[in-house]
């Protein structure tokens, strides 16, 4: 009885060395987190990421199952996140007339708004007494993960911190976008979308295919401008 | 088949995009680069095949699963924000608020300015 008991505590530990453990832990979550958000009234301030990501974070907790080896396992997940980026092509070809419109307002914002994304976030921490390390962990916050990457370590920040920053970022500019966008008010979903990519990266582009598929387009637009414009600008800046 | 078919095409810019990454020591990632690639090729072609059409969307539709394990991450992180948690919080919180206010503002501003130069015209 009691080698069954042991057998039966060792599951998590047995499974969890497989990839499909960390498969199916996290399409549990994303779908548990899908249907308590519908179930709660779809509240703007609490994205259906967040509810996945905390009852999925609770339960690799509770099975103390290593964070490591889970996200070793969820590899099979996030490397399909660079074939999704090239997929993002294909809405931005299909709106290609709505950005074709809008593309003095796209050159004249986003050389100012990236720089001050990143900008804000350096000058207050700064002005917080963080250290050169952590400034330059956060100053590629609104920069999607892969490209965030390679700036942080040309900077010499710490990865881990910096996608840390990054992904707390994407969830409070998701947030921020739909609160300002009652408060302003602003209801252009092209104006919307190209916000969320903006400042919140693959997470705001997530919640801008959400609005509309144009919200969408401006989004993956505002994100790989953001990406390749940062990666350019901020390594000259940091050197001053 | 056609959704694995249109899936081949876009893990083959993908790859392409890393590869010219590597070779030209670009500082931006192969996706963003794949991306740009498969615009302007669709923009050479004047038109979307359904094969990728398809599958670029069920990519898209799941883009938040993708994007899960690392979000959990900042659960199992937050150690290393401890000695300076003020000024880490205050940055993300404060600095994403005013920079989603700023593109916000900016934006609507220049939509509003250009649309009225172009109605005088």
């Amino acid at each position: 009885m009691s080698e069954l008991a042991e057998r039966f505590i060792a599951i998590p530990d047995v499974l969890s060395a497989s990839p499909i453990f960390a498969i199916g832990l996290t399409l549990s979550a994303f779908f548990a987190g899908n249907w308590l958000f519908a179930r709660i009234g779809r509240p703007l301030w609490m994205p259906p990421v967040v509810l996945s990501a905390v009852m999925l974070a609770a339960v690799i907790a509770g099975l103390s199952v290593d964070y490591l080896s889970y996200q070793e396992g969820a590899l099979w997940i996030t490397v399909l996140l660079g074939p999704a980026t090239v997929a993002l092509g294909i809405p931005l070809y299909q709106q290609i007339h709505h950005i074709r419109a809008m593309w003095v307002p796209i050159v004249v914002t986003l050389p100012l708004a990236a720089t001050l994304a990143a900008v804000y976030a350096v000058v207050i921490a700064w002005a917080l007494g963080a250290t050169p390390e952590v400034l330059a962990s956060l100053a590629p916050k609104s920069v999607t993960a892969p490209i965030a990457i390679g700036i942080t370590e040309q900077l010499g920040g710490s990865v881990p911190l910096m996608m840390g920053g990054l992904l707390i970022t994407g969830v409070v500019a998701t947030l921020f976008v739909d609160l300002l966008a009652k408060w302003l008010p602003v209801d252009d979903e092209r104006i919307l979308g190209f916000a969320l990519g903006l400042n919140g990266h693959a997470i705001g582009t997530a919640r801008a295919f959400e609005i509309s598929h144009t919200a969408g387009a401006f989004a993956s637009l505002g994100m790989g401008l953001t990406g390749v414009f940062t990666a350019l600008i901020l390594p000259l800046v940091f050197r001053l | 088949m056609a959704m694995l078919r249109g899936f081949l095409i876009l893990v083959l810019f993908f790859l392409f995009g890393e590869a010219l990454r590597l070779v030209f020591v670009i500082p931006v990632s192969g996706g963003v680069l794949g991306m740009i690639l498969m615009t302007v090729t669709l923009m050479l072609r004047g038109r979307v095949s359904d094969e990728l059409a398809l599958s670029s969307q069920a990519l898209i539709s799941i883009l938040v699963l993708l994007i899960m394990p690392g979000v959990v991450g900042v659960f199992f992180m937050a150690s290393q924000f401890s000695g300076q948690f003020l000024a880490v919080a205050a940055a993300l919180l404060l600095g994403t608020f005013l920079s989603v206010l700023s593109t916000l503002l900016l934006m609507k501003g220049v939509v509003r300015v250009s649309t009225r130069s172009f109605e005088d015209e």
